[in-house]
């Protein structure tokens, strides 16, 4: 059974949110302080982090900043407002995904296994030197492995997967966030600018990840 | 406010500099006139009564010297006679007098004629009338006229005539005409010099009005800038007072109002940041209990399977009004993202033709036929945020299906070169003329005591008018009572340009037919 930490300072929430993960099957890890999460997340690594940007002791977006500098366990972030600077704040500190209160628990359940889900697939892809290696979830750059974060690896799999093909932002949202309607295209902004920062020689000349202005992204042409 | 410095100049300084030129150039005229007038009037008398004292003088002498000369024989008379004329002449020469002598009675004597009269002097310059008084009259008399050449020149001038009595000859007629052009000469030269002055005086007077003006208009003109600047929203622009006049005066007076109105407008904005904050902050904390209910109904709500009718239907009632709270939730938040003016668009460019009929499909897609869509087949490219172009139909279709009582709706997409628009038409119960100012206020509802069918939140047409006003858009309706209504969105088709044309007018035009049928 997957392990979700839930991180919210509202008990009830907390609670709620632990009957409904785990009669999804899931495990649930409850944490009120902000400043407790490191504690409990080294004695007890989880499968994925439900993080809210509000909280006592040390606010989400520090947690999340935490969080990445040593793992890349993924983190869906809990936010009561979608319309002010956090939700970017919080993409950028590394979360992978936001929901916004209040949200159905389908939606909640569907959001958290997308994130989960491990599809393996068998063989490698190549953007020029880089080596996409879908069986082990490695990313290689000249031989060395680069850590990706489980939605960096889906995104950039997606891309290196159909060399060629412009993916708009939507076609993005849905294929790799597993969204079904039109969503926050800031998502997909946030990720590639994180994505190109670990891959890329120089991100503002990305070789790997280019963008199609008013279009959307695609693979880089595979170099001989 | 360039525009508004030249209307001030025009009304003030303009009038006043206009004024006092034209006072100015009236009273130069008036003087100068009346100076010239009597300096020439001097001058000419002056030279008149001179010359006729004069001529007086020299005529009693010389009729001195012709009695003394009645003595002598006629050679001699004649030569004193003859020294006279001589005399004269040469005089008249050197002042350009002429001297014309003439006899009373012609030829009553055949012996001396001492008739004199310069070559070319037309003789008509002395009016008979004229000759007439001298010989009646015992003294000298003068008279005004033009002396007139045979060879055409004429000059203004005048006559003084008087008699002679020479002893033996006989009585004579004498004239002597003088010129007055080198009167006239200086006349005209003093005329100029006059009228240079009043020109003078005129511009100098323009000049210190202007200088005048200026001193009390540019204050003016300053207090006008600043108060504009204050009506554009610069609260904290005061005007400089660097005088004690009434100018200075009538700053402290601005700068007075102008704090108070700052303090008055501070405090208001603040009460309203307040509520607004407060109406954010409450939607945003009632997000967080809210999910918890919602998910502690949709557990309950999954197990209604197992339970007694009446809670399997509470937890379904639970739910629905759960969903209806959300709803106003959103709707409240946005209405205060709207008033904090915080809304703001996420432009993309998008195909209006295709969100229509995506809206309408996924709205209601149990009421599917009710829906008839017209709109053009290929797609209309516009600059806007498709979110709240959505959120503005979706307001439009809820109203028209809540208030159209199950007959058709129609969805109509126009465009015109710039513009595109989206009408929704009802044939549903309309609304009264009286209603129409309220149709798009918050919680408004035309008859408090029919129900909501679709419970909608009473937001949905305040929020689409706001929608469609951040993109320079216009949300016009139409409705009359029992023939339905007719909402039509008009937005730019690039972000930033205003609405000019309305592809879809406002007053349908199925109206005769809707009559015809009811």
């Amino acid at each position: 059974m997957p392990l979700v930490m839930v991180v919210d300072d509202d008990q009830d929430l907390a609670e709620m949110l632990s009957i409904v993960l785990t009669s999804a099957g899931m495990e649930v890890d409850l944490v009120n302080r902000g400043d407790q999460v490191m504690d409990l997340f080294n004695t007890n690594p989880p499968d994925l982090v439900l993080l809210d940007v509000m909280l006592p002791g040390v606010d989400g977006i520090e947690v999340c900043k935490l969080i990445r500098e040593k793992s890349m366990v993924p983190i869906v972030m809990l936010t009561a407002k979608d319309d002010t600077h956090d939700v970017v704040l919080g993409l950028e500190a590394g979360a992978d995904d936001y929901i916004v209160k209040p949200f159905k628990q389908q939606e909640l359940v569907a959001r958290i296994n997308t994130r989960l889900r491990r599809v393996t697939k068998v063989g490698t892809l190549e953007i020029g030197d880089l080596v996409i290696d879908q069986m082990e979830h490695k990313v290689l750059k000249s031989g060395r492995e680069i850590p990706l974060t489980r939605l960096e690896f889906d995104l950039l799999a997606t891309l290196a997967k159909e060399p060629g093909r412009v993916f708009t932002r939507e076609a993005l949202l849905s294929e790799v966030w597993g969204y079904q309607h039109a969503a926050d295209t800031r998502l997909v902004n946030v990720h590639v600018q994180r994505l190109r920062s670990k891959i890329e020689s120089d991100a503002d000349k990305p070789e790997y990840v280019l963008t199609v202005r008013g279009v959307g992204y695609k693979a880089g042409a595979a170099r001989v | 406010m360039l525009r508004n410095k030249i209307k001030i100049r025009k009304s003030l300084s303009l009038k006043v500099l206009l004024t006092s030129v034209a006072f100015s150039i009236l009273i130069a005229t008036v003087i100068g006139v009346s100076i010239h007038n009597r300096v020439s009037a001097t001058i000419i008398n002056e030279k008149i009564s001179i010359s006729k004292i004069e001529t007086a003088n020299a005529l009693y002498l010389a009729q001195g010297h012709f009695n003394l000369a009645r003595f002598q024989n006629d050679a001699g008379l004649n030569k004193v006679v003859q020294d006279f004329i001589t005399s004269s002449r040469e005089d008249g020469s050197l002042s350009g007098r002429e001297t014309v002598i003439l006899p009373v009675v012609e030829g009553n004597n055949k012996q001396n004629i001492y008739q004199t009269v310069p070559t070319l002097l037309v003789l008509d310059s002395i009016p008979e009338s004229f000759r007439e008084q001298v010989r009646k009259a015992d003294e000298v008399l003068d008279k005004r006229v033009r002396i007139r050449y045979s060879d055409g020149k004429e000059f203004p001038g005048f006559l003084i005539g008087g008699k002679l009595n020479i002893p033996r000859t006989g009585v004579y007629e004498i004239y002597y005409l003088f010129k007055l052009d080198a009167q006239y000469q200086s006349i005209s030269n003093i005329t100029w010099n006059l009228f240079g002055a009043g020109l003078l005086l005129v511009i100098l007077i323009g000049l210190s009005t202007q200088f005048v003006i200026r001193q009390v208009v540019s204050p003016v003109q300053q207090a006008a800038a600043v108060a504009e600047k204050f009506t554009h929203g610069d609260l904290t622009s005061r005007m400089s007072i660097s005088s004690d006049d009434e100018l200075a005066t009538l700053g402290k007076s601005f700068n007075e109002m102008a704090v108070s109105i700052q303090q008055q407008i501070i405090r208001l904005e603040n009460l309203s940041m307040l509520q607004q904050r407060f109406v954010s902050d409450v939607s945003h904390e009632l997000r967080t209990p809210l999910t918890t209910l919602r998910m502690a109904a949709e557990v309950i709500y999954e197990q209604k399977g197992s339970f007694d009718p009446n809670i399997a239907r509470s937890s379904e009632l639970l739910i629905n009004q759960i969903d209806r709270f959300e709803l106003l939730l959103s709707d409240l938040l946005e209405v205060s993202r709207f008033d904090a003016e915080a809304a703001a668009l996420g432009v993309v460019t998008f195909d209006i033709c295709g969100l229509t009929k995506q809206t309408v499909d996924f709205l209601h897609p149990s009421k599917s036929a009710l829906f008839q869509v017209i709109a053009p087949d290929g797609p209309i490219q516009v600059e806007g945020d498709p979110r709240r172009i959505e959120r503005i139909l979706r307001n439009l279709i809820t109203n028209a299906v809540d208030h159209g009582e199950g007959k058709k709706i129609k969805v109509a997409i126009a465009e015109s070169d710039k513009e595109v628009a989206i009408g929704v038409r009802d044939y549903g119960l309309g609304f009264n003329e009286e209603d129409a100012p309220y149709l798009f206020d918050r919680f408004w509802r035309a008859d408090p005591s029919r129900a909501r069918s679709s419970g909608g939140t009473g937001l949905g047409l305040s929020i689409a008018i706001e929608d469609a006003k951040l993109h320079q858009g216009q949300l016009l309706a139409w409705g009359m009572p029992n023939q339905g209504a007719h909402f039509v969105l008009t937005i730019p088709k690039l972000n930033g340009d205003s609405v000019q044309s309305f592809p879809i007018a406002l007053i349908p035009d199925d109206l005769i037919l809707t009559v015809n049928r009811v």
